[in-house]
């Protein structure tokens, strides 16, 4: 291979390139970080860039005292697991008949699954319909209106379609039930695909803040991602809903906030390295299409 | 499948193979509709139903009474929005930064998985990979909260470094309303690019090795390469992304916008869903803000069947 003098100075330079946007991608973790260990007179002073100055707990141990944390964190774990164990669950079901294009009225139902990804209730008439069905500040409403994602469904819908048939053939003539089937055959083969379609639905459940804001009333029902946002906008209390004021925005140090981000994001950046093949795998595997 | 339902028809006998047949097939697949059915309860009512609730825009509101409304009020919303300034800046608004964004954000994948191919250390090509689409698993709240921490203007990094070096007085990004897409559409890049340029690259690495070895024989250097093979090979998928792009297009980042909001800045971070969330969950206009946000999700959806038109007759490939 003959690599011209300017190729060679072009891959020097984008190999430092890309290691810039290495930097650029992981430094506001890494200055969260150094800020939540430092002490609040290092950050004031203006010292903290890198690692932590005058390292101490403090902060943590004021964020642990808050009474909701506890409660935010419990409960976005319990939104997190109960939301993704339903998700699955519906989304398992619905997906194996969906996947066999010659049944009858199949193509009716994939019809209107479509249609509801383009065309949806907007935020008003499903906010409506949320209360209208007492579901509001209940664990519920956390749970329910979000157990199918259009996009995940066609991912596993494809991902079981494109199945070799000669395994499910066999157990038909063995006179296996098409329940025996998808438990017994459909979802052991599945596992890549239910793999990612979980991993998406547990991190949407894990990220939410907005409609714990507008479904729940009550602090005691608040996911944690909720407790970040009330804590970056100074409001401990839902009245300020549509952002507060910027001025408060200031009141809580800047330690403070940085904890909460770290402890919010931690399950994620330790979870992210096992889990990211996954990620990667859930975007080749088919794509979307009824 | 139905190998198996025709020999079970044959054993049935000729005299009951009507019968049978009807049977089989019902007796057979009733599991499959089984399955079927609380999927199905769950679209009517948290997705159908929702939709048949837009019919609000058309109907007057009562506290406490159905949400689908209590009389006929025939356009008097949409005619109340389309006088309404402050719905003409929302609209205005959402077009610009959708659009900018889709410029500046729909460019940089590309070149990044382009530049990404170029690198042949594979360890380190897989690390940048690896990290650079971490970003799109945190929370809109997190990558809000630690963008007000960086740009603070008390303690923040950027101010801290703008006025050692340069001594300037500390600057309040996050409420100056020129700053609002700059921070909008870099926290997206941020966010996404990484994301994004694995359809990139997957397409890239489907090309076959063969063409660039020709390429090499008859002189082409890398950038030739890249120009008249790696462009072209990768130009339907390029135009697929811009389609399907164009069809959200006004699906920004609402939560996004929302967790920006400051009073200053909303002057120019006012967008049609923010306008929906103010005017219906803020001051409780419930079918003035279902009619605006009818109308955005008509818009929408013009959008998107109009794209994927323009999809299926380019490139013979579409959504639905």
């Amino acid at each position: 291979m003959n690599k011209s003098m300017s190729y060679k100075i072009f891959s020097t330079f984008n190999i430092v390139f890309m290691g810039l946007l290495l930097v650029i991608c992981l430094y506001p973790f890494l200055y969260m970080f150094a800020l939540s260990f430092s002490s609040t007179n290092a950050v004031l002073a203006g010292k903290v860039f890198l690692y932590p100055i005058e390292f101490h707990l403090g902060t943590y141990k004021t964020i642990f005292e808050y009474p909701n944390f506890f409660i935010a964190y419990r409960n976005t774990i319990f939104y997190t697991v109960v939301g993704t164990f339903i998700s699955l669950l519906m989304m398992i079901s619905f997906a194996y008949p969906l996947s066999k294009t010659w049944l009858k009225g199949r193509n009716i139902v994939m019809k209107f699954v479509i249609f509801s990804m383009f065309f949806s209730g907007g935020l008003i008439p499903n906010f409506l319909i949320v209360s209208w069905l007492g579901l509001t500040d209940t664990v519920f409403a956390m749970l329910l209106p979000f157990a199918i994602s259009q996009f995940n469904l066609i991912i596993l819908m494809n991902f079981v379609k494109n199945l070799p048939g000669s395994i499910e053939e066999a157990a038909i003539i063995d006179g296996m039930s098409y329940f025996g089937i998808l438990i017994k055959i459909i979802v052991p083969l599945s596992k890549p695909a239910i793999a990612t379609i979980s991993l998406y639905t547990a991190v949407f459940f894990w990220n939410d803040w907005f409609y714990g804001m507008i479904y729940m009333s009550s602090a005691q029902r608040y996911p944690v991602m909720l407790f970040l946002r009330n804590i970056m906008s100074g409001a401990s209390i839902r009245g300020a809903a549509s952002g507060s004021g910027s001025e408060d925005k200031t009141t809580i140090y800047a330690t403070l906030k940085s904890g909460a981000i770290i402890l919010t994001t931690v399950p994620i950046i330790i979870l992210y390295p096992f889990l990211q093949r996954y990620f990667i795998t859930g975007l080749t595997l088919g794509s979307v299409k009824g | 499948m139905k190998q198996g339902s025709e020999g079970e028809i044959q054993k049935a006998g000729a005299k009951n193979r009507l019968v049978a047949g009807k049977r089989g097939s019902a007796g057979k697949y009733w599991q499959l509709y089984g399955l079927m059915l609380f999927p199905v309860i769950y679209f009517i009512i948290f997705k159908y139903v929702p939709m048949f609730g837009n019919i609000l825009a058309f109907r007057k509101h009562k506290p406490g009474l159905s949400p689908f409304g209590t009389e006929w009020t025939g356009l008097r919303y949409f005619e109340m929005f389309l006088k309404d300034p402050s719905f003409w800046r929302a609209f205005l608004n959402t077009f610009i930064l959708a659009i900018t964004n889709l410029i500046v954000n729909f460019t940089i994948p590309i070149v990044f998985a382009l530049l990404l191919n170029e690198l042949t250390a594979l360890r380190y090509k897989k690390i940048i990979q690896t990290v650079t689409y971490m970003p799109r698993f945190v929370s809109t709240v997190v990558v809000i909260s630690m963008l007000t921490e960086i740009l603070s203007p008390t303690s923040g990094i950027v101010n801290r470094l703008l006025a050692d070096l340069y001594g300037m007085d500390p600057i309040f990004f996050a409420n100056e309303p020129r700053y609002f897409r700059i921070l909008y559409i870099l926290t997206d890049t941020w966010q996404f690019t990484g994301w994004t340029a694995v359809i990139y690259l997957a397409a890239i690495t489907s090309i076959e090795k063969q063409l660039y070895e020709a390429a090499m024989i008859d002189g082409a250097n890398r950038w030739q390469q890249t120009r008249f093979i790696t462009l072209p090979s990768i130009l339907s998928t390029i135009m697929v992304m811009f389609i399907m792009k164009m069809g959200y297009l006004l699906g920004l980042g609402f939560e996004k916008v929302l967790l920006l909001y400051t009073p200053k800045i909303s002057v120019v971070s006012d967008i049609i869903d923010t306008f929906v969330y103010r005017v219906g969950l803020v001051q409780s206009n419930y079918s003035y803000s279902t009619a605006v946000g009818l109308f955005g999700g008509v818009v929408g959806l013009i959008l998107v069947v109009s794209a994927n038109k323009i999809s299926k007759s380019l490139t013979g490939e579409s959504l639905y």
